[in-house]
């Protein structure tokens, strides 16, 4: 006779972050971080990181000193942060740090991949409190499980999922106030993108442009995440740019154009400037004939009803895959307001922001084959996989002569700094039928593993000439940090991170970080002690913009170095 | 090369140590959470006697949303589960003969893996898969004409 199994009791699931040291709770320093200090988050608290590019003009630079040309020598880990992996979640063999860390009065916010996002003790790197965010295992992701940072207002964290989710969290706890659904996992869509705050918005846009989406930007309050707006960058037929797609078909329903990257704002012109993605299908041109807005564009958007003013098209009727969602840096220059960007399509761009039209464009990066940018801006292709079949070689490759990674702009020394890959790739040309969900490349691509190289570069915006270049064994693909210290940070592939002399390029000092770096490095201080703070984890879209590492060890560590104390 | 295998190597990949060391991930039996009153979603998954996999092995939710799910570990060996919701990992020791609950929430559609991390149970077979099936919102649907799926 089969007796009953008495059952031990094992109660309820407990939260994970239950069974660690994490502390619980932050201090309550987001409470008053609003619009207006970030406005003023330069001048008035270079002591903070309050947005994703350390102000709303994008120049990645801070007027910390303390760290400076003469003493970076000295510069050594202060504490390190590490998450590991647990368990299988989505691209196990891509996730990667790449987050830009924002820091409130001591208190580090930082997100990591797969739903991760973390409030540490900027000065000890101890964990206050932590958010997982339930990531399917199956959610399409062009370029690996990553994120790219948070935006921090009113106590609260936004932070967009790999399931295209916008949260806010309360800044205190990691606990969730509101969850908004703004993208379609089911048609390819997710998130990646750090939010930006403007005024009593939080902006985000979507990822999923080799899914043959219709990139968008959304707008949603703060305080509620009511939706404000959503701003589509392919126009439906009828609207303003629609007869730079073909008449007949549904080519425009999936034509990319994401915003995947933070925009910039400038506050005086009540402009947002939204970097887009490539068309879609990236590499097979003739199925969407036109010059394909507002693909690989700037796009100028009034915060305030989410509507298109203005745009500049860096690659029209683009076949190469070169994103322009890398971002547009404002700055000014004998008085005009302008905006500086690198493209992925290997050239520089200064154009006036008031009205986004061309003022300078010049070459940044040794190899372009794909076509030429002539002074004026004329755009002309010569190599571009036409024929079905034909493998077609150019340079840059579709990771860019400058991937999503941003560039710097000291306006102590006026130079724009940039990380530059020279890399190429082949295309070959491969039509298919779209199908929701399925990649939506219309070619096979590798991209080159030899006879690559990188550098970080200097430029003057006046002239456009290249003032340094340090010269990397591989291409560099991390973001530049420039501060008052006369120095200029930059990671490099193979794990080091280093200090550069901002007017010489001159290497003053690295350290090796044991992975690759493919994230946003910050600078803050604490009690009057200078950190610089760089999360490394190399990973994601290697096969893309650095095939040559794909062996190389991955990681999952912030590295927060200070000066002896 | 067949395209069908010898029904011998079949029955050898439904225990442990027959074909393979342990229980090949992603494969067996599928179960469907019930929805309760409480609008929540409930379902029981076991872990049976010597078998070292969660039944059923794939649990299919029909929307995303709360899901309270009762375990039972029938094994004469302790286990646990590190489970995807919300907020954070849930986790739950489960001594032999041990039975514990678990509330989870997850937004969906989309599947997620759960497992025991206990040794090297999660490759050995305690590996199960939540299936949320479902839309988003339509309010986050892309504002286009219906286009074709696989």
């Amino acid at each position: 006779m089969a007796t009953e199994t008495k059952y031990v009791d094992a109660g309820a699931a407990v939260d994970f972050k239950t069974l660690s040291t994490m502390v619980g709770s932050a201090p309550p320093v987001a409470k008053g971080v609003a619009y207006e200090r970030i406005l003023n988050a330069r001048t008035e608290e270079p002591h903070n990181w309050l947005t994703y590019y350390g102000a709303y003009n994008g120049q990645r630079y801070s007027p910390l000193d303390q760290i400076n040309a003469g003493n970076v020598k000295n510069l050594t880990p202060a504490w390190v942060f590490q998450c590991g992996s647990m368990g299988m979640h989505s691209g196990a063999s891509t996730y990667s740090f790449e987050a830009s860390p924002i820091v409130v009065d001591g208190v580090m916010y930082v997100t990591g991949w797969d739903g991760w996002v973390w409030a540490l003790d900027a000065k000890t790197g101890t964990e206050l409190w932590r958010y997982k965010h339930a990531s399917p295992y199956d959610v399409s992701l062009c370029c690996g499980n990553v994120n790219r940072g948070c935006a921090v207002a009113q106590g609260k964290v936004f932070v967009t999922t790999l399931n295209a989710h916008v949260l806010a969290l309360d800044a205190e706890t990691g606990e969730v106030v509101w969850d908004k659904v703004y993208g379609d996992v089911r048609a390819g869509e997710s998130a990646t993108v750090a939010p930006l705050i403007v005024k009593d918005m939080v902006i985000v846009g979507s990822s999923g442009g080799e899914f043959g989406v219709r990139g968008h930007a959304d707008a949603f309050k703060l305080e509620t995440g009511e939706r404000v707006w959503r701003c589509y960058m392919v126009p439906k037929p009828g609207e303003p740019g629609s007869d730079t797609w073909p008449a007949d078909g549904e080519a425009w329903a999936r034509g990319g154009a994401n915003c995947w990257i933070t925009p910039t704002y400038d506050p005086d012109l009540n402009i947002l400037y939204f970097n887009t993605g490539n068309p879609c299908p990236d590499f097979d041109g003739a199925v969407r004939e036109g010059d394909n807005l507002y693909t690989d564009c700037v796009v100028a958007v009034d915060p305030d009803s989410g509507e298109i003013r203005n745009h500049y098209q860096y690659t029209p009727h683009d076949v190469w895959d070169y994103d322009s969602t890398m971002e547009n840096i404002l700055f000014e220059l004998d008085g005009q307001k302008l905006l500086g960007h690198f493209d992925k399509n290997g050239y520089f761009f200064i154009l006036d922001r008031t009205d986004c039209s061309l003022v300078r464009v010049v070459p940044f990066v040794d190899r372009i084959t794909w076509g030429e940018i002539d002074a004026k801006g004329k755009v002309t292709p010569r190599l571009f996989p036409e024929k079905e079949g034909d493998p077609v070689h150019f340079w840059p490759g579709p990771a860019g002569a400058k991937e999503w990674t941003h560039a710097a702009y000291s306006p102590k020394t006026g130079l724009f700094y940039a990380p530059v890959q020279d890399i190429g790739a082949t295309a070959t040309r491969r039509r298919r039928e779209f199908k929701e969900s399925i990649p939506y490349w219309g070619a096979g691509v590798a991209v080159d593993t030899e006879d690559v190289a990188g550098y970080v570069s200097a430029f003057d915006p006046a002239t456009g000439q290249e003032k340094w270049r340090w010269t990397n064994e591989q291409p560099m693909c991390a973001s530049v940090l420039a501060t008052g210290g006369d120095l200029v940070f930059a990671g490099a592939p193979s794990g080091e991170f280093r200090a550069y002399n901002a007017s010489s390029g001159d290497m003053l000092w690295q350290f090796q970080c044991g992975s690759g770096h493919h994230s946003s490095p910050s600078t803050y201080t604490v009690d009057g002690r200078q950190y610089i703070a760089v999360p490394t984890g190399w990973g994601a879209w290697t096969e893309g913009f650095l095939p040559g590492m794909l062996g190389a060890a991955g990681g999952a560590a912030l590295f927060a170095f200070a000066l002896p104390e | 090369m067949t395209a069908t295998a010898d029904k011998t190597v079949l029955e050898g990949l439904e225990k442990q140590n027959g074909v393979t060391l342990g229980r090949v991930l992603g494969r067996g039996s599928v179960g469907e959470a019930e929805e309760g009153s409480d609008g929540k979603m409930h379902a029981t998954v076991r872990i049976p006697l010597d078998e070292l996999v969660f039944e059923p092995r794939l649990l299919v939710l029909p929307h995303g949303g709360d899901l309270e799910l009762e375990i039972i570990n029938d094994d004469n060996n302790s286990h646990c589960a590190v489970l995807p919701s919300n907020g954070d990992l849930k986790f739950i020791w489960l001594e032999n003969f041990a039975r514990g609950t678990a509330s989870l929430n997850l937004d969906g559609p989309g599947y997620y893996w759960y497992g025991s991390r206990t040794g090297n149970d999660e490759g050995r077979g305690l590996t199960g898969t939540i299936v949320v099936g479902g839309e988003v919102p339509e309010e986050a649907r892309l504002d286009r004409p219906h286009q074709p799926r696989p």
